[in-house]
Parts: C-alpha cells; sequence; structure tokens
C-alpha cells in the first residue's frame, strides 16, 4: 500500500491524496480509505486504487454512510479507483 | 499452629543468593503465565447475596477477574497461542485479532512475554479503558465502525478487517488466532473452568449461567458439565439489539460464533441493559463485587430464571468494573456527589 499527497490525476480530477491498497482484500481497503480522508481538508479529493472486487460495493456504501461524495469509479483490468471528495463537517466514525 | 510466617527472623540471612525459585506454598512465580488458573488453581467462587429475589437457588460467581490479566480471556487466550506455536502456524508472523477487549488484552500481555507483535481491531463503542490497556501493553489498536463492512454482516465490522488483515498480501504477514471459530476457545473452557467448578463444587452445581459472546466458555463448560450430570442446566445470557455490554452478543445483529454447540444449551434469557446496568450498581454497593456490566447481566438472568434448580447456581464474573469507569460516569450522572 502506497499514501501520497499527489495530485493531477488521468481522470481529471484534481486529488489531493492517493491511496493504492491493491492486494488489500475488504473491508481493509474501506477502512484505510477512512483514515485517509479525515487527513484531508473537507472539499479535497482522495484517489482510491482497490482490486478487492468487494470495494465496488464497500466503497459507495462508504461514502453513502459518512457522506463523502463519490465523483467517479473507474473499474477495468481488475483495478478499481475512486475519487472521493471529502465531506464538508460531522467528524468520521473511525478515530 | 503457628504460620510459618511468624518465624520469619529465624530466616538465615546468610544466604546472597538473588534467586529464590518457584514455590507453589509461598505463591512466588517465575513468570506472571504461571498463574493462569487450572483445577490446582481456580479462580474463586463467591456466594451471591441480598441481590436475588427470595426462592432463588444460591448463587456463586466465579471471579473471573482475579486471573492474571484480568478476565475469563486469559483461559482462551494461552489456550489459542499455545495451539497456533505447537502446530508451527505462529512462526514468524505477528498476531491480529478482532476483540471487544478482554481477548484482546489477554493476548497483548501474553504476547508481551514472549515478545510478539500484536494488532487488535476493536469495535468503536468499546469504553477507552480497554482500548488503553491494550496500548499500554504494546499492541496496535484499530477502533472500528460495527458498520465497518456494510455488505458483510452488520455488527462485525472488526471481525470482518482482522480477517481481511490476515488475509491480504497472501497471509504471509499476521496469524489470527479467531476466538470465534477456534476450538481451542472451546478445549480452554473444558479443560479448565468446567473442571474447576465441578470441583469448586463438589458436584453440586445445577445450573450454569454466562453470557453469549464468542461462545467458548458457554460451550466448554457446558460440555463438560453435561458430561459429569446430564440434569445441569446451561442458561446464556443474551442482550438485546445494539445493546452496551461490551464483550456480549445478540445474534439477531452479530454472526453466531462457528464454536457455539446449541446442544449444551437449555435456555436462553434475554437481558435489557438497563437492568444489567442497575444489578451491576447494586453488585458494587451491596456485595462490593467491583464488577463489569456483562456480570450485572448475568446476575440479573440468575434472577429471572424459572423453575426449580437442582444444587446451586454458578455465574460467570467475565471482568472487573475497573474497565468500564467511563460506562459509569454515564450511569450515576451526578449520584454520590455532595447534596448542597
Amino acid at each position: 500500500m502506497t499514501y501520497s499527497t499527489t495530485s493531477p490525476s488521468d481522470s481529471g480530477i484534481q486529488a489531493s491524496a492517493t491511496l493504492d491498497t491493491s492486494g488489500l482484500l475488504c473491508p481493509l481497503p474501506v477502512y484505510k480509505a477512512s483514515v485517509a480522508l479525515q487527513k484531508l481538508a473537507p472539499g479535497e479529493v482522495l484517489e482510491l486504487v482497490c482490486t478487492d472486487p468487494g470495494s465496488l460495493a464497500d466503497i459507495p456504501a462508504l461514502a453513502h454512510r459518512v457522506g463523502h461524495r463519490l465523483l467517479r469509479t473507474v473499474a477495468s483490468g481488475g483495478k478499481q479507483t475512486f475519487w472521493l471528495e471529502k465531506r464538508a463537517s460531522r467528524s468520521e466514525s473511525v478515530r | 499452629m503457628e504460620p510459618e510466617i511468624a518465624r520469619i527472623d529465624d530466616w538465615p540471612a546468610r544466604s546472597r543468593s538473588t534467586e529464590l525459585g518457584r514455590s507453589d506454598e509461598r505463591r512466588r512465580y517465575e513468570d506472571l503465565r504461571e498463574l493462569l488458573p487450572n483445577v490446582a488453581n481456580p479462580t474463586p467462587l463467591v456466594r451471591v447475596r441480598r441481590v436475588l429475589p427470595d426462592g432463588c437457588a444460591p448463587l456463586y460467581l466465579k471471579l473471573e477477574w482475579l486471573n492474571p490479566f484480568g478476565s475469563i480471556k486469559d483461559r482462551a487466550a494461552a489456550y489459542l497461542l499455545r495451539g497456533l506455536e505447537d502446530s508451527g502456524r505462529l512462526d514468524g508472523k505477528e498476531l491480529v485479532e478482532p476483540s471487544s477487549g478482554n481477548t484482546g488484552i489477554a493476548l497483548a500481555a501474553l504476547a508481551a512475554l514472549a515478545g510478539r507483535k500484536l494488532t487488535v481491531t476493536i469495535p468503536d463503542g468499546v469504553p477507552d479503558e480497554k482500548k488503553l490497556l491494550l496500548r499500554m501493553l504494546g499492541a496496535e489498536v484499530w477502533p472500528t465502525p460495527d458498520d465497518l463492512c456494510p455488505v458483510d454482516h452488520p455488527k462485525d465490522g472488526a471481525i470482518a478487517l482482522a480477517r481481511s488483515l490476515a488475509e491480504s498480501g497472501g497471509g504471509e504477514r499476521y496469524v489470527m488466532p479467531n476466538q470465534y471459530q477456534n476450538p481451542d476457545n472451546v478445549k480452554a473452557h473444558y479443560e479448565t473452568t468446567g473442571p474447576e467448578i465441578w470441583h469448586q463444587t463438589e458436584g453440586r452445581v445445577g445450573a450454569f449461567i454466562a453470557g453469549f459472546g464468542t461462545c467458548g466458555t458457554l460451550t466448554g463448560v457446558g460440555r463438560y458439565l453435561k458430561e459429569r450430570n446430564p440434569e445441569i442446566r446451561i442458561i446464556a445470557v443474551e442482550p438485546q439489539k445494539g445493546h452496551r455490554l461490551p464483550g456480549l452478543k445478540n445474534f439477531q445483529e452479530a454472526k453466531q460464533p462457528e464454536i457455539l454447540d446449541w446442544d449444551v444449551i437449555d435456555e436462553v434469557v434475554p437481558i435489557d441493559d438497563e437492568p444489567a446496568y442497575e444489578m451491576t450498581k447494586r453488585l458494587f454497593r451491596e456485595q462490593a463485587l467491583i464488577v463489569g456490566p456483562s456480570t450485572g447481566a448475568v446476575v440479573e438472568a440468575a434472577a429471572r430464571v424459572e423453575g426449580e434448580i437442582e444444587g446451586v447456581a454458578v455465574g460467570v464474573s467475565p471482568d472487573s468494573g475497573l474497565k468500564y469507569l467511563s460506562y459509569f460516569r454515564e450511569l450515576l450522572g451526578d449520584e454520590g456527589t455532595p447534596r448542597l
């Protein structure tokens, strides 16, 4: 897993941070995404890369539960990439 | 006869050896693990009075918080680790385990003694006291929302997270003792808790009461006691959905552990939070028992058991109230503060 603060992505969406959870099984990517989003300011975007197909259900569910905006999802070649915009207020459940 | 301690002045001062060695007689040990319970070194059974309605069978509580690491989970943790060590599955790996605190604390203590690393995934609602104890013991603590994995079983986020840690990356880094599935959990209680209760009650135990959790205690003790006397009633305590009784599980919202053997369970007593906490308070105030809320649930269940119990009832007191001070602060409100 890598966690970095790189920015432009080929999606055209400006990401403030990238989290690669390749090889990790759900719900570990959900957990790590929650922690990564905590480090962002409201409105900033996390680019999240997953390889567990379960993430296609888990990540939208996380966004819905916590209130983050799922801006875009791209799934191809066994890899899923999500762009999540951190919500404006309320603290997340993973501390 | 004068106790030997009275002759303390007779002890020779000449020896300069710093090696005392082990002595059961003097309760002197070389390693904390020697204090783990067994029939020869059982946790105490203490009679509970006053808090039960008239007509109840005599109730004895098995004070599991007097174990070396503070809870009934010391037994399971020791057996789980020994099983992993004996099978070679622990070689070169770190431990990861989902726990509402007590198994984690016992594993963390044993891991510390063995120089091993432990990560504990812990449900979010567990009191901070337990999380801090784990971190003090050197464990890495991952607080986990119950609904972390909404596509998996609800209320089991910590279990799902620990499993994913153990299985990710080909399972190279972690091994999970898995108290919910590992038969060594049951074995711990079949070989220690059950025989202790049988021996301590001189076979006169007529009912055994414990909460649904991992179900290692209920299955292991239940199986042992049923083999001695099939008439012994094995009574499970189940909390309400959305309860606040750490360590206990409601099986409408949590998955039933694979080690649960329904064949040894005779009845299930549902207990709500409020009476469990009220009974916990009464146990503090009327019996000076500094116990956690799951003990209150067990005693409240004992008070509600219907029908006659042949002999005495034995209930489990899994842990100490010292781990739930933040909960008790809410329970008390301004009770016990100066009335001006």
